[in-house]
C-alpha cells in the first residue's frame, strides 16, 4: 500500500474532513473502500476505492483452456457464485450450439435458487449487523448453511460448486436429495415469521432504513441498478422473465416490488425473494423426478477443445442482479477474451457515491448493505 | 424516460422495427441473431448518433455494458456497447472498430452514464483514452506501473519472472519423500522461472 494512494484528494476546509471508511471496516461488504468527505456528520463527497480484490479474472481466463476456467469462474463472487458458472456454461454452449438437456437446466434451476437463498440469507445477516443487531447476522449466517449442506451433498462443494459445466451439470441428485431440500425449504419457511419478527418488523431497523438512500426509478434506470436494487422502485423487470433462459418461462413466479426505493423497500424486496425462490423451488422438486434424460450433452475431449469462432453475451439474474458474460472466441483451445459485468459494477461505485452524498456517516453502512454490493464483482 | 415504463412488449417483430429505426443513421449493419439479441457493426463515426436514437427513440434506456477485444492481429481494438430495451425486450450489441494506436475514442457518459465505469475500466486495463469521459484515472490498479495489462502483448506470465525471484520449494521432509521416490510433480529445476534456470540464462 502506498502512502500517496491515502492522502487526501483535495485540501478540505477547517470545517470539513476526510474519513477513509474502509476497506477494513464491518460496514463494507468484503475488502472494499469509500473515501468519505465529511461536514459535521453529513457526507458532502463519498469516492468508491476498489482494487483490492483484483485477481485478473478476465486475463487468466485467457490463458486456461475453456474447461480450466471452471475452475475461476465461481471464484469472483464469493456470496453467490452459482450464476457465475451458469452465465460462462450458456455462454461456451452458445458457441458450441450445444443443446442443453431438459433434466439439466431444471437441475441448473435447483441450484440458482437455492443458491439466491443462500445469498439472501448472508445479506440479511450483514445488513441486521449494520443497525447493530447481531442476533439475525448469527441467524443468516447459520442458516445459510444449512443450504450449504445440500450443495455439499450434490456437488461436493460447499460454497464453489464447479456444478454447471458446458452442456449440462456434473452430477445428478443424488438418492432421497429431493426429500431433504423439501425439509431444509419447510424449515427455512418456518424460520420467515422468526426473521419478521426479530429483524424485518423491528422497529430499529424500520427506523433506520426507510427513507435512507432512496433512489427514484428514473435515477435507477439512469445509473444502471438492475435486481432487487432496480424492483425497490417499482420496476417489474427480471432477467429470469424478460430475457428468459433455463426453465423458467415453465415456472411460476412472482416478481416482488416495491415502491419506496429506500433502504428499507430493497430488504423487502429481498425477503420477498426468499420467498419466491423457496416456491420455485418447490416446483422443482414437483417436477424434476418425472423428467427423465442424460444431464448434460456430449461434449469433445475438454483437454483437446477449440471453441468455434464467435462471441456472445449470456445473461442471468443473480441475486444481486444482471450478471452478464461477453465471451469471444477465435476458434482456439482458450478464450480469446471474457468480460464480466457484475451487477455490483454498477451498485458499488456510481450508485453507492450518489447515494452517500447528503447522507449521514451512521448511514452509510446501511446503504451499502441495502445495495447488496458484492465488490469482487468491481474488480474481478 | 418516465415512472411509467411499461415491461410488456410492445413490437413483436423486432428486427422489422430496428431496421426501420436504423434508417436515420448511416454507416450501421443489421445482423439479426435472434429474436433478443441483435447484432450492429458501426462505423466508428457513427456511434454515438446510433446510441442517441436507440437511447431516445428506441427505448434502449439500459446500458449493460461495454467491452473491449484486442484484435492484436489486426491492429485493432474491438468495442461492444451491450443496450437493453426494457420495453422490446432486445439486446443490441453495438461492435466498433477503433486503431490500436492511438487508441483513443469518444466517450458516451453523456448518453448514458454507466459508461463512465466500463470506461474507466478499459482505459485502465487496455490503455484506450476516452474524451470526454469523466473518470480518465486509475481505479484498480492504482500501484500498477506496467502497461496495460489486458493488451495482448503483456504476457503476465513473463512479467513476473521478470519482476520476482522464485525461490525453490526443497525443505528436509521434502527430500526424504524423494529419497524414496516420491516428490512434487514439476520438479524445481523443470519450473519455468525458477530461479535455477534464470541463473543458468
Amino acid at each position: 500500500m502506498r502512502a500517496e494512494n491515502y492522502q487526501a484528494r483535495h485540501q478540505p476546509p477547517s470545517n470539513e474532513y476526510e474519513l477513509n471508511f474502509g476497506p477494513n471496516h464491518p460496514g463494507i461488504e468484503g475488502n472494499y473502500a469509500l473515501k468519505v468527505r465529511l461536514h459535521g456528520d453529513t457526507v458532502i463527497e463519498a469516492k468508491a476505492d476498489g482494487g483490492y480484490l483484483h485477481r485478473g479474472f478476465e486475463k487468466l481466463m485467457e490463458q486456461r483452456l475453456w474447461i480450466q476456467n471452471l475452475a475461476l469462474v465461481p471464484r469472483i463472487c464469493v456470496p453467490d457464485p452459482a450464476p457465475m458458472e451458469l452465465a460462462y456454461s450458456t455462454a461456451v454452449e452458445n458457441l458450441c450450439g450445444l443443446d442443453v438437456p431438459v433434466r439439466a437446466q431444471w437441475l441448473r434451476v435447483l441450484q440458482m435458487e437455492l443458491s439466491r437463498i443462500a445469498a439472501h440469507l448472508f445479506t440479511f445477516g450483514g445488513h441486521a449487523a449494520t443497525t447493530g443487531m447481531y442476533n439475525p447476522m448469527y441467524w443468516g449466517v447459520a442458516d445459510r448453511d444449512v443450504v450449504l449442506d445440500l450443495f455439499e451433498e450434490l456437488t461436493g462443494g460447499r460454497v464453489y460448486h464447479i456444478y454447471n459445466i458446458p452442456g449440462g451439470v456434473r452430477k445428478d441428485v443424488p438418492d432421497g436429495f429431493l426429500g431433504r431440500v423439501a425439509s431444509t425449504l419447510d424449515y427455512l419457511e418456518s424460520r420467515l415469521p422468526d426473521y419478521d419478527n426479530l429483524f424485518f418488523t423491528n422497529q430499529v431497523f424500520v427506523t433506520r432504513s426507510k427513507g435512507v438512500g432512496t433512489l427514484s426509478q428514473q435515477q435507477a434506470l439512469e445509473l444502471g441498478v438492475t435486481g432487487p436494487n432496480l424492483r425497490a422502485t417499482g420496476l417489474a423487470f427480471d432477467v429470469r422473465r424478460d430475457d428468459p433462459y433455463l426453465v423458467y418461462d415453465q415456472l411460476d413466479f412472482d416478481i416482488p416490488i416495491e415502491h419506496a426505493g429506500d433502504a428499507w423497500a430493497r430488504t423487502l424486496v429481498r425477503r420477498a425473494e426468499l420467498k419466491e425462490s423457496i416456491r420455485i423451488v418447490r416446483q422443482v422438486l414437483e417436477r424434476l423426478p418425472s423428467i427423465p434424460g442424460p444431464i448434460r450433452a456430449p461434449i469433445p475431449n475438454p483437454l483437446a477443445w477449440n471453441v468455434p469462432a464467435g462471441e456472445y453475451y449470456a445473461r442471468v439474474e443473480s441475486s444481486k442482479g444482471e450478471l452478464s458474460w461477453y465471451v469471444v472466441s477465435n476458434g482456439g483451445a482458450r478464450p480469446y477474451r471474457t468480460h464480466i459485468r457484475g451487477p455490483s459494477s454498477m451498485h458499488a461505485v456510481q450508485v453507492l457515491e450518489t447515494l452517500c452524498k447528503g447522507a449521514r456517516l451512521e448511514d452509510v453502512a446501511q446503504i451499502m448493505f441495502s445495495l447488496d454490493a458484492c465488490p469482487p464483482e468491481v474488480d474481478r | 424516460m418516465s415512472n411509467e415504463i411499461s415491461t410488456e412488449l410492445v413490437c413483436p417483430d423486432i428486427s422489422q422495427w430496428l431496421c426501420h429505426l436504423l434508417r436515420e443513421v448511416d454507416g450501421v449493419t443489421h445482423n439479426n441473431r435472434f429474436d433478443r439479441r441483435q447484432r450492429l457493426d458501426v462505423a466508428s463515426d457513427a456511434l454515438p448518433a446510433l446510441l442517441t436514437l436507440l437511447q431516445g427513440k428506441g427505448s434502449f434506456v439500459h446500458l449493460s455494458a461495454i467491452s473491449c477485444v484486442d484484435w492484436i492481429k489486426e491492429n485493432e481494438f474491438e468495442l461492444v456497447y451491450h443496450v437493453w430495451s426494457y420495453e422490446m425486450k432486445v439486446m443490441v450489441s453495438a461492435h466498433i472498430r477503433i486503431p490500436r494506436e492511438p487508441g483513443r475514442y469518444l466517450s458516451v457518459y453523456d448518453i448514458y452514464k454507466p459508461a463512465g465505469f466500463f470506461e474507466r475500466d478499459i482505459f485502465e486495463m487496455y490503455g484506450v483514452y476516452f474524451e470526454g469521459s469523466p473518470w480518465m484515472e486509475k481505479f484498480i490498479l492504482t500501484e500498477w506501473d506496467g502497461p496495460p495489462p489486458m493488451r495482448k502483448e503483456f504476457d503476465s506470465e513473463s512479467w513476473v519472472g521478470d519482476h520476482f525471484d522464485w525461490q525453490d520449494y526443497h525443505p528436509d521432509w521434502l527430500k526424504d519423500i524423494e529419497a524414496q521416490g516420491g516428490g512434487i510433480a514439476i520438479r524445481p529445476e523443470e519450473q519455468r522461472f525458477s530461479r535455477k534456470a534464470k541463473d543458468e540464462c
